[in-house]
Order: structure tokens, then C-alpha cells, then sequence
């Protein structure tokens, strides 16, 4: 037992943990009795205690669990121990439950956690629904109704769409680029283990006094500096998912600068990991600025400082600014990784090289810069200065450039490609679909005036569903599906899984389709109850949402009878050639027993005799790079 | 689950570990980390420059606020106390370089001290200023960009005392000195967010 608790793990992790909650209860008492609090009563401070824990609970979790293991040692000033690899690779289910060096395995553990945390979020949506299946119903009250849709955006944006990008990622990137690991494993490894530790304190702000955080996922001060305790689960919770996203941010940017293998130029990289080197770009200029944001809530909050409050001089349309200049690259950082998903499985799917590689790659680079301009078009109706709308409005319709010359570029590719409609592909055409249906309707909230008209209104809602849900998810599923094999070195179920696009594709327009509609005729977000014209519409939207949920179960079913038992996956299902296809399923524990040489680009296919990558002929003792040649010359 | 495991790893056992990644970049790994790293900082202060900017200027609220009054001199000294740390860890970077090992000690112990000296006066700065920031906006601010740079000089403090025991100790030579050199971008990095700070919200 003695062991077990000096070892890292879950029991010291425990253990740590209390010790953390005696921290806050120790900490809250000094303050307070130095700063003139002196009596019990005012001791008992349940918030000040609530906040301090908050922060402590989780880093004494992480301390205990060995995220720090490493860096105190050096700290120390001892001699810093050699990589023995001894916390790579995974040979049994324990090895997923513990701080693990190999990239594989984090992309695993990043990608189980987020879609844990997408079946939490969907079903606090599936209870919103319920709620809003008729006017004025009393399934939740309204202020859990708040809470529950707060949670839901939160949870679904921080803890599932930017996470589980970053472990597809973390999967495939160092794959793809011919590298071994990430440039820092010890640093990857800590940032999968404060997502589910922001995940749970989303969740736990339901148990707190007072219910949970219930502005919605802006937590627009001055709401947010007022309520009840649930926000500060809010707040603290943000600031690690961030420090998650910058940490894996830095470490794609720096894995794909310095670790590439020879030969691969930067316009030879796939497309995909152009577009997490545009993502790590965004992620590192604008989450500090949410970050920011949030401390000054929190400063607010705790010590009653005064960046929010009028009375004293305070500006709260200072907080939307800063928010949105995150929030709104981060729309980005939710879309451009499934851009890069599309690219591979298009390219792949209608054999094709993908048209206009280099626009591909320069427009996503375009979108970092003008993701920049626009934050602004948030606020039309926030009373900010009413000139700054004109330069967001024009540079928010500019922004679409880059995403149309995107779908124009997939569209041609498409264009007499030999299309195999399998599960991914399905997914991409179906993205394509709906994540224009979704771009047209963002064009259309540039214009100032309408969007004057439907701000408020269940128009934003099906827009917003429309880019993330037949957008991101919609890219998300299409990579789950196609580095499926890869990952686990089983096929899924091609039936199943069309079950799933089709079942996905139908209810997803009839849930979010009606609400265009809802939005135009006016009934207003954000609310758990309406006016009874809006009736019919609304029950059959609940209905469909309930569809929408059980589609996802399909998915479940499959995947998990899928990787305990699906036919074993070959080195290369589906004669692609960027380089984690020349690795055996799922991939040897360190990758690459050769680095492999890159001698083209990644999507040449049906170009005679082409190849991308290739292992130097000195011979190998090892069987891992079954599948090398079997790229050239296919059609 | 085990089938996502490693299917080759019976005949991995023996294996030491993978074969070098190709270095497709002449700039360190860990050099480049902490200059992005960098840029997350630098758009961090620049945050809490946003909320200066909007009680300053876009609000046009008086600067400092009517009533209190900036000890600009002190923090001035504070200041030249801070900008002399980034040439004194220069010449512990240079010394090691050479070899001379008497220069890195006394470098990074003079790095430190000063860096203290800066944390100390500063925390002074905050004890007899007059004012506290749940008093009013300006106030708020001052205390935000100043404690945010503090904050940064402290953790700053951290790294520098772990290089100063690693030099103490006798690691780090000519041929590997990365230990000093990263450690000392952020330091230098401390520095000039300095400047920025004192200027604007001093003297400005």
C-alpha cells in the first residue's frame, strides 16, 4: 500500500487530493483571519473554500497522477534520467489509465475521452429538447434549463470538438510526417490529463450552491460576475482545457517543424497536418485570451476587483471584446482540422490528386489571418461603437473566400474521381452538404442588418448547429471511421456505419433545418418556453433531436463490437499513401523502424509510378513496414 | 482493447527505442517551444493591455485615477535593477560557452538576486502605494498588468534557482548549455514585458 502510494497513480493522486482540500481550508483561514475576518462564521466561507479548491484539487491530481514527475526531478537539480521509453506504448487496458508517453496511445486516450464527453453533452440536449417539446412544459425549470444549455455548449465545444481533433491529431501527425513520437512527450502526456479534469468540473457545477454556471458558454460579465458559484466551476474549468490546447498546440508546431522526415518539404506535408499546423497557430495567438478573460472574472469574482463593474469605473463590453477575440478564431480551431480530415479521405476515396494542393494549404493560412478581424461581428446588437460594425461586417464576408476556394477545391477533386462511397466518404460528401448550408447562412449574418434582425433568435442556433454539427462532428465521424483501422487494427462495420451517415444526415437536417424558420419568424434563444404558435414546429425538432441521439448510438455499437471483434485490419485498406498507411494496424510502439524517405506528394494518385514515401532498401530484421511499395502505380 | 495495443511487440522486446527522428529544422526543439510559448505570453499581457486600453482610453477615465499618485521613480530603479538582470545572465550564458564555469555561478546567482531584489520592491511598491484595486477600475488595472508581470518575474525566479542549483552542482558545459539558454529567453522576455508595462503605466 506504502508503494502504491509513492508510485505515480490514482492512489497518490488521492491522496494528494485531500491533502489539496486541507490546502483550501487553510489557505481560506489564514487569509481571512489576517485580513480581519476573524470569526468562525466568517471562516466558513463555502465559496472562498469552493474557489481555492478548485484550482488546488486539480494540480494536487495531476501532481499525484506523475503529470510533474519529470520536471520536479530537474527542478531538484538532479541528474536528469535518460528516456528508457518506459512510459510508452500500451499492452494492457491499465496502460490507457496512466500517464503514457506515446502518441498513439495519448490520440487514443484524447479521442474515448472526448466522445465520453460528446454523450454527455448530447444528452443535455436530449433534456433541453425534452423541455422544449411544448410550450411552457415543466420537465426542468428555467434556471436549470440555463444550466443545462451552458453546459452543453461548453462541454461539447471545450471537452469534445477541440479535443478530440487534437487526438486525431496526436494519432496521426508524427504518422504522417515519418516521426517517432511528438517533440515532447512528457508535455503531451500532462496535457490529455487536464481534459477530463475540466470535463468533470463542468459537470460537478451542477452540484454546487446555487446550480451551475447559467449564462451560457460567453458567460458574459456582468451576468457572470454575479452569479452563483457554479461560474467559478466555469471559469477554472476553462483555464485548463486551455492550458491543455496551447500545450498539444505547441507541440504539433514544433513536431511538424523540426521532425519531418527527409524529403518532406513543407509542400509535401498532407493536408491534414497543414491544417493542425494552421490550427496550432491560432490556438497559441488567441486562447490566452480567453484565459485572460476568464481571470478577470475570476478576480472579480473572488477579490472583488473592478474590470466588470460599472459603479466603479468598471467596462463590461471589454469582456466580449476579449472574448470573442478567442472565441471567434476558435470557431477555426473547431473547423480547420476537419478540413484537413476531408482533404485526406477525398483525395483517397475518388483517387484523385486533391485539386489545387498549394491554394488548399494557403487558404487555411489565409483563414488564420482574417480569423483575426471579424471578432466583432458577435457583437452587432452589444451597443458597441456603431462604425466598428462596417470594417467586421466587410472583413467577416471575406473570410468566406478562403472556405469557398476550400469546397471548390474538394468539389473538383470530386470531379471525375472514382468515388468509393464507403463510411467516410458518405460522412465527407455529407459534410459538404451541410457545412455550405451552414457557411451560406454565416454570409448571411455578415450583413448587418439581418443579423440586427435575428440575433436573439433560433436562426443563430441553427447556424451555429449547422457549421458545428454538419460541419465538425460530420468531419470528426468521417476521421474516426477512416483512421479507425489504423488505430485499433480492426475494420469497422461498413453496414453499420451507413446506417449511422444516413440515419446522422436526415435527422441532422430535420432538427436544425426547422429552426432557420423558428429564427425568422422570431421565437428567441436561449429560453425554455414560447409563445404557442411556435408549438408544432418545436415538437416535431424534439422529435428529430430524439432520432438524432439514437443515430449516435448505431456509431457506439459499432465501434465497440467493431474493436473487440471486427476482421482484422491490413497495413493499408484503402491503398492510400501518406506514410501512417506504410506502418503495420495498429502501428509498431515506436513507428518507424527506418525513417522513411520522402520523394512526392502525398496525394498522387492515378499518376503513373508515383510515390510519396519510401524506406531506404538497407535491409530490416523487423516485419513492420509490411505495405511500403504499395503505393506505386495505382489507379 | 489490446488490439490496440501493440501487435508487434513480441519482437520488439529487445528493441531500444526508436531510430532518431530526422531533423528536418536547424532550430532546437526546445528553443522553438519556449519562443511560441512566448507568443502565447506576450498575447496574454496583451489581454490585459485590452482591458488598460478600454478603461484608459476608449472610457477616457483619468490616468492615474484622481487621488492617488505612481511612485515613478522607485520603479524606476526597479526597472535598470531588472534590465541589468538580462545582461548579467548574458554573461553566465557567454561564461559557460567558454567554459569558464566561475562566470556561470556567478551569473546566474547574480541573475537571481537581482530578479528577487525587483520581486521584493515590488511587492513593497504594493504595500505602502495607497490604494487597493477593489477601490476602482484604474486601480484594478494597475494591479492586474503589474501582478500579471509579477507573476511572470516569480515563475521567472523559479526556473533561474533551478539552473542556479544545476550550475552549483556542475552540470551544464560548452558543448551543453541549452539548460541556460532557454531558461534565459524567458528571462529576457520578462525583461522587455517590463518595459512595456513601465512605460505605459508609469510614465505614459
Amino acid at each position: 500500500m506504502a508503494a502504491r502510494i509513492r508510485q505515480p497513480g490514482f492512489y497518490r493522486a488521492g491522496v494528494w487530493m485531500v491533502g489539496a482540500v486541507a490546502f483550501s481550508f487553510f489557505l481560506t483561514w489564514v487569509v481571512r483571519t489576517s485580513t480581519g475576518h476573524s470569526t468562525f462564521r466568517h471562516f466558513i466561507s463555502g465559496d472562498a473554500i469552493l474557489t481555492v479548491a478548485l484550482i488546488a484539487v486539480p494540480l494536487a491530481f495531476l501532481i499525484g497522477i506523475g503529470g510533474f514527475d519529470y520536471w520536479f526531478y530537474w527542478a531538484a537539480g538532479r541528474p536528469t534520467r535518460p528516456e528508457d521509453h518506459s512510459g510508452h506504448g500500451a499492452y494492457t487496458w491499465k496502460d490507457y489509465f496512466r500517464i503514457n508517453t506515446d502518441h498513439k496511445v495519448i490520440g487514443i486516450q484524447y479521442t474515448v475521452n472526448s466522445f465520453i464527453f460528446l454523450l454527455v453533452g448530447g444528452l443535455l440536449a436530449m433534456l433541453m429538447r425534452a423541455q422544449l417539446a411544448q410550450p411552457g412544459s415543466h420537465f426542468v425549470d428555467a434556471n436549470t434549463f440555463n444550466g443545462l444549455f451552458s453546459v452543453h455548449a461548453s462541454i461539447l465545444i471545450f471537452l469534445f470538438i477541440i479535443p478530440v481533433f487534437a487526438g486525431l491529431g496526436n494519432f496521426v501527425i508524427p504518422l504522417m510526417i515519418g516521426a517517432p513520437d511528438m517533440a515532447f512527450p512528457r508535455l503531451n502526456a500532462l496535457s490529455f490529463w487536464l481534459l477530463p479534469v475540466a470535463g468533470l468540473m463542468m459537470l460537478g457545477s451542477f452540484f454546487a450552491p446555487g446550480g451551475s454556471f447559467a449564462d451560457g458558454w460567453t458567460a458574459y460579465a456582468p451576468l457572470s460576475t454575479n452569479a452563483p458559484i457554479g461560474q467559478t466551476f466555469f471559469s477554472v474549468a476553462v483555464q485548463f482545457a486551455g492550458a491543455s490546447s496551447v500545450m498539444t498546440a505547441l507541440n504539433f508546431l514544433v513536431t511538424i517543424i523540426t521532425m519531418r522526415a527527409p524529403g518532406m518539404s513543407f509542400f509535401r506535408m498532407p493536408l491534414l497536418v497543414w491544417a493542425n499546423f494552421a490550427t496550432s497557430l491560432l490556438v497559441v495567438i488567441a486562447t490566452p485570451f480567453i484565459a485572460a478573460s476568464q481571470f478577470f472574472v475570476l478576480l472579480d469574482r473572488a477579490l472583488g476587483f473592478n474590470f466588470f463593474n460599472a459603479g466603479h469605473g468598471g467596462d463590461v463590453l471589454m469582456y466580449q471584446h476579449v472574448f470573442w477575440f478567442y472565441s471567434h478564431p476558435a470557431v477555426y480551431i473547431m473547423m480547420l482540422p476537419g478540413f484537413g480530415i476531408i482533404s485526406e479521405v477525398i483525395a483517397v476515396k475518388a483517387r484523385k490528386p486533391i485539386f489545387g494542393y498549394r491554394m488548399m494549404a494557403f487558404s487555411l493560412l489565409a483563414i488564420v489571418g482574417l480569423g483575426f478581424t471579424v471578432w466583432a461581428h458577435h457583437m452587432f446588437t452589444s451597443g458597441m461603437a456603431n462604425w466598428i460594425r462596417i470594417p467586421m461586417a466587410i472583413t467577416t464576408s471575406i473570410i468566406a473566400v478562403p472556405t469557398g476556394i476550400k469546397i471548390f477545391s474538394w468539389l473538383a477533386t470530386l470531379y471525375r474521381g472514382v468515388l468509393h462511397l464507403d463510411t467516410p466518404m458518405l460522412f465527407t460528401l455529407g459534410f459538404l452538404t451541410t457545412f455550405t448550408l451552414g457557411g451560406i447562412s454565416g454570409v448571411m449574418l455578415a450583413m448587418i442588418p439581418f443579423d440586427i434582425h435575428v440575433s436573439s433568435s433560433y436562426f443563430i442556433v441553427a447556424h451555429i448547429h449547422y457549421v458545428l454539427f454538419g460541419g465538425s462532428l460530420m468531419t470528426i465521424f468521417a476521421g474516426v471511421y477512416y483512421w479507425f483501422p489504423k488505430m485499433t487494427g480492426r475494420m469497422f462495420d461498413e453496414r453499420l456505419g451507413k446506417w449511422h451517415f444516413w440515419t446522422t444526415f436526415v435527422f441532422l437536417n430535420l432538427t436544425f433545418g426547422p429552426m432557420h424558420i423558428l429564427g425568422l419568424q422570431g421565437m428567441p434563444r436561449r429560453v425554455s418556453t414560447y409563445a404557442s404558435q411556435f408549438a408544432d414546429m418545436n415538437l416535431f425538432i424534439s422529435i428529430a433531436s430524439f432520432g438524432l441521439g439514437l443515430s449516435v448510438l448505431i456509431f457506439l455499437y459499432n465501434i465497440v463490437t467493431s474493436w473487440r471483434g471486427g476482421p482484422r485490419a491490413t497495413a493499408n485498406p484503402y491503398r492510400a499513401m501518406t506514410l501512417e498507411w506504410h506502418v503495420s494496424s495498429p502501428p509498431p510502439v515506436f513507428n518507424f523502424d527506418r525513417v522513411p524517405t520522402v520523394v512526392g506528394g502525398p496525394y498522387e494518385y492515378g499518376v503513373p509510378g508515383a510515390q510519396h514515401g519510401i524506406f531506404t532498401p538497407t535491409p530490416t530484421p523487423m516485419g513492420a513496414s509490411a505495405g511500403v511499395h504499395a503505393t506505386s502505380g495505382e489507379t | 482493447m489490446e488490439a490496440a495495443s501493440i501487435a508487434h511487440a513480441h519482437g520488439h522486446e529487445e528493441h531500444h527505442g526508436p531510430p532518431p527522428a530526422h531533423k528536418s529544422s536547424r532550430v532546437e526543439p526546445q528553443l522553438l517551444g519556449m519562443l511560441l510559448f512566448i507568443i502565447s505570453e506576450v498575447m496574454i499581457f496583451g489581454a490585459f493591455f485590452t482591458a488598460y486600453f478600454f478603461i484608459r482610453v476608449a472610457q477616457g477615465d483619468p490616468w492615474p485615477a484622481t487621488g492617488t499618485k505612481l511612485p515613478v521613480d522607485v520603479a524606476g530603479v526597479n526597472t535598470a535593477i531588472l534590465v541589468s538582470s538580462s545582461f548579467t545572465i548574458h554573461w553566465a550564458q557567454t561564461s559557460i560557452k567558454n567554459g569558464n564555469r566561475f562566470g556561470l555561478k556567478a551569473g546566474m546567482l547574480t541573475t537571481f538576486l537581482l530578479g528577487a531584489t525587483f520581486l521584493f520592491v515590488q511587492i513593497n511598491e504594493y504595500a505602502n502605494i495607497g490604494f487597493a484595486p477593489q477601490d476602482g477600475a484604474q486601480e484594478t488595472i494597475f494591479y492586474s498588468l503589474t501582478g500579471l508581470h509579477g507573476a511572470h518575474v516569480f515563475i521567472g525566479l523559479c526556473l533561474l534557482l533551478f539552473v542556479t542549483v544545476r550550475a552549483f552542482r556542475g552540470h551544464y558545459s560548452p558543448e551543453e548549455h541549452r539548460g541556460v539558454e532557454v531558461p534565459g529567453i524567458y528571462w529576457h522576455f520578462v525583461d522587455v514585458m517590463w518595459l512595456v508595462v513601465y512605460s505605459t503605466v508609469y510614465i505614459l
